[in-house]
């Protein structure tokens, strides 16, 4: 029968196998010595190996993280997230901002509170949009389309991996989805989750704090995924290959920004009554 | 890649160049020698150990040994890692920008027995 220290040692080698393929290959080996050591240490120390045990997955975890961000983007890392999101949050803002001067100019009562919460989902539902579809759009811009030197080889990593990639933004799809039917036959109280078992007491400057965090991390499973899915298409059509190289991915692409803009085109169609100042609009 | 573009080295290459400094460790070799230098105030995870290691062998401050058994533990054999003369100039001029900097702090009295109130 496997002791509890063999079952762990057997869950950390699995642990390892989800760093990049080079890094395992040059280090997986001495990582699970190490560790092997340090629980032999603990075991002789008579030391509980529990809490050791969960500091060294967590910490392992957190390096799986980086060495992945590390192969994405080799520079700095903060420079590149900067890069990323600065043209979609700009491009979202000033396609809101004329909707925001036409509801501050047509305001039929300057008492009333402005819709900020409105238009910061409007926002949101442009900018996972745009975060979706501009590396698409600037990866066929750039595209060499030199037929010559096709789709140049990748470093086989989660990320990388079109398989992987696929899976994972199909999760990130089902969790939502799945949450969705939970809440729709009753199992999950989704809008408990989302207001609080007391929603009085969650106003903070009528803002519910917990239950907007919530909403918002939900929001990102859908745009993560987007992103994720585009991956793959973005570098087929860096390198010249074609858009539809990657048909799931596609498809998973445009089916998640068709309900992003379904979203932003509904919202405006029932708030255009209140930016053109009709009266007694809500 | 000279000496200075690796400075100021983070604290994770500091610590494993000074525990290779004396010798040629293997990865646990290293995590112990790194709590006894700094007599047990930091404490480095296998995730940070060996993430730090891979970029140092990138930028060759450190080396791959030979693959040998350690005598003092069970018969695996293991991989050593030994500093290179890269990594030796690296932590020299590491520790002196630390000197400079105990040099800047004394003639502030930042140091505990040079505080304006304790003299």
């Amino acid at each position: 029968m496997m002791s509890e220290q063999d079952a762990v040692r057997s869950l950390y080698k699995r642990l390892l196998a989800f760093y990049p393929r080079v890094f395992r290959e040059q280090l997986a080996e001495s990582m699970e010595q190490t560790f092997n050591d340090l629980c032999n240490e603990k075991r002789q120390a008579k030391q509980g190996l529990l809490g050791f045990v969960a500091w060294a997955f967590i910490e392992t975890a957190i390096g799986i993280f980086r060495e992945h961000l590390l192969l994405i983007s080799p520079g700095d890392i903060m420079q590149t997230i900067l890069k990323t999101l600065g043209s979609p949050t700009l491009i979202s803002l000033l396609l809101v901002l004329p909707f925001m001067i036409m509801e501050v100019v047509n305001r039929r009562n300057f008492n009333e509170d402005f819709p900020f919460v409105l238009f910061f989902v409007l926002w949101l539902n442009l900018f996972a949009i745009s975060l979706i579809l501009l590396p698409i759009v600037r990866g066929r811009r750039t595209g060499n389309h030199d037929m010559a030197n096709p789709v140049p080889t990748q470093r086989n990593t989660l990320l990388t991996n079109p398989r992987s990639v696929l899976m994972i933004s199909v999760v990130l799809i089902l969790s939502v989805v799945i949450l969705s039917l939970l809440d729709s036959l009753g199992w999950v109280p989704l809008e408990r989750l989302l207001n609080g078992p007391n929603p009085e007491q969650l106003y903070v400057f009528r803002v519910r704090v917990p239950s907007q965090f919530i909403a918002l991390v939900l929001f990102s499973l859908p745009i993560a995924a987007g992103v994720v899915a585009g991956m793959p298409i973005v570098r087929t059509l860096r390198a010249g290959g074609s858009l539809f190289a990657h048909p799931f991915h596609l498809i998973i692409v445009v089916v998640i920004s068709f309900l992003f803009a379904a979203g932003v085109v509904s919202m405006l169609v029932d708030q255009w009554p209140c930016f053109i100042g009709v009266p007694n609009c809500d | 890649m000279t000496t200075v573009d690796h400075l100021p080295l983070t604290p994770a290459v500091f610590h494993i160049l000074l525990a290779l400094s004396s010798g040629e460790r293997h990865g646990y070799g290293i995590m112990k020698q790194v709590e006894a230098d700094s007599q047990g105030k930091v404490t480095m995870g296998p995730g940070t150990l060996y993430g730090s290691l891979k970029r140092m062998l990138d930028a060759g401050l450190v080396k791959e040994s030979d693959k040998r058994v350690d005598p003092e533990m069970d018969d695996e054999r293991r991989i050593y890692y030994q500093i290179t003369g890269v990594g030796a100039q690296a932590l020299a001029a590491e520790l002196e920008r630390y000197k400079h900097i105990v040099t800047l702090a004394k003639d502030r009295k930042l140091l505990p027995k040079t505080f304006a109130y304790d003299v």
